[in-house]
């Protein structure tokens, strides 16, 4: 019998039974499946079992007593889906980001999030609103998306059964790729790009890698239920990928002072977000907060423009002045060009 | 995942559907599961194998199609697909994180729904799966209400401002959002250009859905944001350091051109000029705008600007 067909008919005849249906009546119920000697028997039913409880099946084993004997039972109450009395509102929130991120090309346990959507539309009948939310994410360029889609699988599956995978990293960095054993704890979204975080064991520490930059991937397949490593308690992956340029971690932290006035001072929490404010005038908001890659910050308050100064430290201003400076000289008048300002 | 694992889901679901919907046709149910027809009627026909010992003729899934309808007259008790797994309710509820904060109360008691009906002896895991994903993108408050007058097909209005110009009004009928690069952009008809457009939501200001209703057409799809595409008359010539060369490489692929330097240079559309400076001062010092010469003098001037200079 075709396994699918056999894990089926054993979900049908759990699912009706009333009483435990013990190890015999299963081998007498499937004798070509179940039958030959009594560890092969055994070991099959381990696996059909493995992949009920991977599917969510509720089955336990319970132990009899006067009144009933040992068997594998069911609880119909678990089972079924019940209806989660979900409003329009968060319904159409659950599908139109479900949807998109089913369509973006890339997001990690795509078949999860697509029997989800399905499982949470059962009780909807026709009112599922249509998603005209669409999202692009998770490749360096065009034509990537299957690579990262794949990707982004292996790593979900990885990630949740704690297993190690072996990869093949290029960064533009530098020249030619590396090979590691990283224990991913996780995956982050920022600007559009994937990043896995994980502990690197040949750098022997936490590192970050951009999934689109992964060539080859390979996850550890020797026993899949038996986890490889923990998480640390505590871990966060807030806490090691950075959501802006200024915060990739390339120095000590150096507290940074910014005066925002015009439309970029109402804008000021959303530009800078956790950083303090203060209102130093009408219309003027002076902003501070730690920076760890300061050329990351020159360069985005140098496209802010006259609406946004660096007041302090003096390095910061002295790095943002140079760079100012080489990008003018850089852009000076070609001679024989005429340029209206 | 294995290929079973996969049909075995999708079979348990795909009886209780028919039973919810009897007379679904091949072709809507088909959709439903986003498989093909054949592989559907493939699927059909191993159901009607399945069934309970001792296996009489009414232990069996009577699952059939008539008259290409589907229909269902004996389930064996799969009238109900199973609950959520730890794996799917932890993966639906990142990908609602990819609209926080924009969605308001309504992300955050769905959720809270969606792990009461997990079995609770999965809760535990699908708090640490879901913590495996970090999806929280920056979605802005915009897109709250944008959302909700696309669906319900009602016209916009916002300021909308130009590079190096102050908001003008627009009213815009919208049809899609799009997030690409982390940019969300909104992509409508716009009743004052008269003209099909996509905006940023970064540049509106003072959004507001009024209650003129539209009609849609039926193919509106936004074409994703390619500075490097459609490079004409207008496009600038950025020439890259060798340092910056190998991100750009990455980015543009075949359509960054190597330089004898180990630099590179690449040509983009020269119709944003607030995009094009910002872009290049995103590279510090790195990039350099070879022409237009108008082009280049933007570039000095955002920066003469912001040093004050």
């Amino acid at each position: 019998m075709d396994r699918t067909e056999r894990i089926l008919d054993l979900v049908a005849l759990l699912l009706d039974a009333r009483e435990p249906i013990s190890w015999a009546e299963l081998r007498e119920h499937f004798p070509a499946d179940y039958g030959g000697s009594d560890d092969a028997a055994e070991r099959k039913f381990e696996r059909d079992k493995a992949e009920l409880v991977e599917l969510g099946f509720p089955l336990s084993y319970v132990q009899g007593d006067d009144e009933r004997r040992d068997g594998y039972l069911v609880d119909r109450n678990v089972y079924y889906l019940p209806e989660a009395d979900l409003t329009k509102e968060e319904l159409a929130v659950l599908y139109a980001a479900g949807s998109a991120a089913l369509a973006s090309g890339a997001f990690p346990g795509r078949d999860d999030l697509a029997h989800a959507l399905r499982k949470i539309g059962f009780f909807a009948g026709e009112s599922l609103p249509t998603p005209r939310v669409r999202m692009e994410l998770g490749t360096g360029q065009e034509g990537q998306e299957k690579e990262v889609s794949a990707r982004l699988e292996q790593l979900w599956d990885a990630c949740s059964a704690h297993k190690w995978v072996q990869l093949t990293y290029g960064s533009p960095r530098k020249d030619g790729v590396t090979e590691r054993r990283v224990d991913p704890y996780g995956l982050a979204l920022r600007r559009g790009v994937w990043t896995l975080v994980g502990y690197c064991h040949l750098r022997q520490g936490l590192r970050t890698f951009h999934v689109h930059r992964i060539r080859e991937l390979k996850v550890n397949t020797a026993r899949p239920r038996t986890p490889d490593f923990e998480v640390p308690a505590g871990f966060s992956l807030d806490a090691h990928v950075a959501y802006f340029p200024w915060q990739y971690r390339f120095h000590e932290p150096l507290e940074v002072t910014l005066q925002l006035t015009g439309p970029q001072a109402s804008r000021a929490g959303s530009l800078f977000p956790g950083a303090a404010l203060e209102p130093v005038g009408e219309g003027v908001v002076r902003a501070r907060f730690p920076v760890t890659f300061l050329d990351g910050l020159a360069r985005f308050v140098l496209s802010l423009g006259s609406d946004c100064r660096m007041e302090g430290p003096p390095e910061a201003r002295e790095r943002l002045e140079h760079m100012a400076a080489n990008i003018l000289a850089k852009h000076a008048p070609v001679e024989g060009q005429r340029v209206s300002a | 995942m294995s290929n079973v694992h996969e049909r075995l889901r999708r079979l348990l679901f795909l009886v209780p559907y028919v039973s919810k919907h009897p007379g679904v046709t091949v072709e809507a149910l088909a959709k439903a599961l986003n498989i093909s027809r054949e592989d559907l009627l493939e699927e059909l026909d191993l159901l009607t194998c399945v069934g309970r010992p001792p296996f009489n003729p009414d232990d069996y899934i009577d699952i059939y199609v008539d008259n290409d309808r589907v229909y269902v007259d004996l389930d064996q008790r799969l009238f109900a697909p199973p609950r959520l797994t730890a794996g799917e309710a932890a993966a639906l509820a990142a990908a609602a994180e990819l609209l926080r904060p924009a969605t308001g109360d309504a992300l955050q008691s769905a959720l809270t729904k969606l792990e009461g009906i997990i079995p609770p002896a999965a809760r535990e895991r699908f708090r640490d799966m879901y913590r495996k994903i970090d999806a929280s993108a920056d979605a802005p408050p915009a897109l709250g209400p944008l959302t909700r007058a696309i669906l319900e097909r009602l016209e916009v209005t916002f300021g909308y401002a130009s590079p190096g110009r102050p908001a003008e009004p627009r009213r815009v009928r919208p049809y899609e959002l799009l997030s690409h690069r982390g940019q969300w952009y909104l992509q409508g008809f716009c009743h004052t250009r008269q003209d099909a457009r996509l905006f940023r939501l970064d540049r509106m200001e003072d959004l507001a859905v009024t209650t003129t209703a539209f009609l849609p057409p039926p193919d509106a799809r936004a074409d994703v944001p390619n500075p490097a595409r459609g490079a004409s008359e207008a496009s600038v010539r950025v020439r890259f350091t060798p340092t910056a060369a190998p991100y750009v490489k990455e980015r543009f692929g075949q359509d960054a051109r190597p330089l004898a330097d180990g630099g590179v240079e690449v040509r983009v559309a020269g119709d944003s000029e607030r995009w094009l400076t910002q872009w290049v001062l995103s590279f510090g010092g790195e990039a350099e705008v070879l022409e237009p010469a108008s082009a280049r003098a933007a570039v000095a001037r955002a920066v003469h600007a912001s040093i004050g200079s």
